[in-house]
């Protein structure tokens, strides 16, 4: 019985719940690890297994049952004192909950599990025969002190590092990602085509699986399954119930106008009449707006459930690498958009190895320079006005200024002029430029100098912005700030003679007007300064490749995250909160999308970074201006 | 007797995937009228609301698990008479002899198919008809 025909659903509904149930079981083992007699956290984790066999019996899983009956049997014991837990039985539990969450995979893919690891498995038996883990062969490879060691595999002993990364593609994914991309492409169409024909068309998916799925690369298959998932989302329902409640409240409000209305055609336009269409118009106004917000929040969706997959990554990673290090979480329950949750995943996971991989120190360097061996890794979230600021701070060695800008200038990335005119700031944000790595020795576990300018790309995509702070010795921290939804961006309308065009607030300083006598010519541009700070004036027009008509009379201060500048603009019309309608197959440049305004004009959304970077090729091309003039 | 379809159920489980198993189990017998609670402390409250005629319930739940609920189903004036099937993966001989003991009306083992269901509810239908 491997049919899941008739099952999609229940198997659905079981893999997002038993998933969550997982990581929240990764946690537990997380903090096990620091308390091991913790009875509270030995029953959750022992009630974790059971649930997840449960669920898995209906679906016929039998080798997930198994591996998670063994699992639990352990936990049994250990809860009730039976048995203690050591560093060796910890690996076997970690290499069978990796077990589980393959076996989710296959199921994703709608193919049952295939046996678990037998290696895990024995070492499950052996344990719960009462044999030291210790003794089955390479399970004892992977404390910490042999960390190191076990990266060289000793021959005729399984490699349980890397088979732990092959089990779980968790502690490689990021350098078996780019090399699976296609793979997982492959997978996914291979599975678009297979999904919609009934199981009964292959009676033998565990012979399928086989040919399916190229060996060494689980990790491919998991995301692309992961991907296709992600297309649920699971609401409280007493959001849904305001969402109802409201919508009911405007179909009412809408009738109360639709009677006004009749009336007023009728020739009632009396002061009572006028009043109360007053009235249902500001209640319409007042619903609408609560609506929005109530739609809003049933995509919102606590950022913890991201990061309760963090500390386990940074567990493994840690324990890869022979450091010792903590993820410490905080502000769990702050809610982001759900496709920012998404998108977040990636760079968040890179920042995070790259806090463990280079940003803290090994243990010895550590004690040498009086710190405490055990090194913290923060990761925070909080809302803060209409932004979400997440932080990755690290208690490591810190970034040197002087040595990015010598790599950097190593690297070719920029010359050793303009590296002397970066500041400390500047500097730092080197790291995001493409093909930069600090490291010159490759390390195996983060650095392939392909990521941190991933990272930025992914959180400005997301309109939001990374900065650096880093202090010497003390550690780095990493600051994201985002805006809390994608689908309504607030704007400042500027006018270009009697044409508006918006502009993302989150990208405006301040609205000063242009005195003409002002500006100063330097180097070939204008400029202007303000408050001590030289910014070119740039004005909207030629940006736009307008005639300038006219020298512009306000100036937009706006702050990208690589450069500050003055817009010249005609005049401005207010601030709005535009709802993005994307141009999806005609997009001309620098635009980012289009809104409607009250009275209806439609109204072109500028993204100023492509418009810069246009601005940036044109200088560059007519000898005036480079980018980095800009920095 | 195949009991009333209009028997009220409560289905108590943690886990909601196994909420749905079971509700939907029951509606392939003709019963649709079933609620669910998350763990015994939420059953209870319900409980306690009224109108429940039957409890299906898992053993292995946070706050409350099922057994604690059976006894205080059973220690309740009010809620005593409720008939309760208790749901568990485990076939194990000093569970199934908990069960009994604190009153449980039936015993099903996971995973079920609703054919077993079906029995184990006439059972306990027939034993609420003699009395």
């Amino acid at each position: 019985m491997s049919d899941f025909a008739g099952m999609e659903d229940l198997l659905q509904d079981f893999l997002q719940e038993a998933h969550d149930l997982l990581s929240d079981v990764d946690n537990k083992l997380v903090d096990l690890e620091k308390t091991p007699d913790d009875r509270g956290l030995l029953n959750d984790i022992f009630r974790g297994f059971h649930t997840v066999k449960g669920g898995a019996g209906f679906l016929n899983a039998t080798e997930l049952v198994t591996l998670c009956h063994l699992t639990e049997n352990l936990f049994d014991r250990l809860r009730n004192g039976e048995m203690e837990l050591t560093p060796e039985l910890m690996d076997v539990i970690m290499a069978a909950t990796k077990g589980v969450r393959d076996m989710f995979g296959e199921l994703g893919q709608m193919v049952q599990p295939q046996a678990a690891d037998p290696h895990v498995i024995g070492a499950l038996q052996g344990a719960l025969r009462g044999e030291l883990p210790g003794a089955v062969a390479g399970v004892a490879n992977e404390s910490p002190a042999a960390a190191p060691a076990a990266a060289n595999a000793v021959p005729g002993e399984p490699d349980w590092a890397a088979m732990h990364a092959a089990v779980s593609g968790q502690a490689a994914e990021g350098e078996l990602m780019p090399k699976a991309a296609p793979v997982a492409k492959a997978e996914s169409a291979a599975h678009a085509v297979v999904a919609p024909v009934p199981a009964k068309e292959a009676p033998s998916p565990f012979g399928r699986r086989a040919t399916d799925r190229p060996a060494g690369q689980p990790t491919a298959t998991r995301r692309a399954d992961e991907r296709a998932r992600e297309n649920t989302i699971r609401v409280d329902t007493s959001r849904l119930d305001q969402v109802l409640n409201l919508s009911g409240e405007i179909g009412l409000t809408k009738n109360r106008l639709t009677s006004l209305r009749a009336d007023i055609l009728a020739g009632k336009n009396d002061a009572e009449t006028l009043h109360a269409l007053d009235q249902a118009v500001s209640q319409l106004d007042l619903l609408v707006s609560d609506l929005q917000n109530s739609v809003m929040k049933t995509r919102m969706q606590p950022i913890g459930r991201l990061f309760q997959k963090y500390p386990r990554i940074a567990r493994d990673l840690a324990r890869q690498l022979g450091k010792d290090v903590e993820l410490v979480l905080a502000g769990e329950e702050t809610e982001v958009d759900k496709t920012m949750i998404e998108d977040l995943a990636d760079p968040l996971i890179h920042l995070i190895r790259n806090a463990v991989d280079h940003g803290v120190e090994m243990p010895e360097e550590r004690a040498a320079s009086g710190k405490s061996a055990k090194s913290l890794v923060r990761l925070e979230a909080r809302q803060e006005g209409d932004h979400i600021v997440l932080i990755i701070a690290d208690d490591g060695r810190g970034m040197s200024a002087e040595r990015i800008r010598a790599k950097a200038v190593d690297k070719g990335l920029i010359s050793e002029e303009e590296a002397n005119t970066l500041d400390e700031r500047q500097s730092l944000n080197l790291i995001f430029l493409p093909g930069f790595s600090t490291k010159t020795q490759i390390s195996d576990v983060s650095g392939r100098g392909v990521g941190m300018d991933v990272v930025k790309t992914n959180i400005q995509k997301l309109n939001g912005s990374v900065e650096i702070r880093s202090e010497p010795g003390k550690g780095s921290v990493f600051i994201i700030s985002l805006p809390l939804t994608l689908a309504i961006l607030p704007v400042l309308l500027v006018l270009l003679g009697d044409q508006p065009f918006a502009l993302p607030l989150s990208l405006v300083r301040e609205i000063l007007p242009i005195d003409q006598q002002r500006i100063q010519e330097v180097g070939g541009k204008e400029t202007l300064v303000v408050r001590g700070e030289v910014l070119p004036v740039v004005s909207l027009a030629r940006l736009l490749g307008w005639p300038l008509e006219r020298p512009p009379e306000y100036g937009v201060f706006m702050q990208t995250a690589e450069r500050s500048f003055i817009l010249g603009v005609d005049s401005f019309a207010g601030r709005d909160d535009a709802v993005i309608k994307s141009l999806e197959d005609f997009r001309p440049k620098g635009v980012a999308g289009v809104t409607t305004l009250s009275n209806g004009q439609i109204v072109l959304i500028l993204d100023m970074k492509e418009l810069l970077a246009d601005l940036g090729q044109h200088a560059e091309a007519g000898n005036a201006l480079r980018a980095l003039d800009f920095v | 007797m195949a009991g009333d379809p209009k028997t009220r159920f409560l289905v108590v489980d943690d886990f909601s995937t196994m909420r749905r198993i079971v509700r939907n189990l029951l509606k392939e017998l003709g019963f649709t009228n079933v609620d669910e609670a998350e763990d015994g402390a939420i059953a209870l409250q319900k409980l306690q609301g009224g109108g429940f005629e039957f409890v299906v319930t898992d053993w292995n739940m946070p706050n409350m698990d099922g057994l604690t609920l059976l006894q205080t189903i059973r220690a309740t004036p009010t809620l005593k008479h409720l008939p309760v099937l208790m749901i568990t993966a485990e076939a194990k001989k000093e569970n199934i002899i908990a069960a009994a003991q604190a009153g449980a009306s039936g015993y099903i083992v996971k995973p079920f198919t609703a054919g077993t269901l079906s029995e184990k509810l006439n059972k306990i239908f027939e034993k609420l008809g003699q009395a």
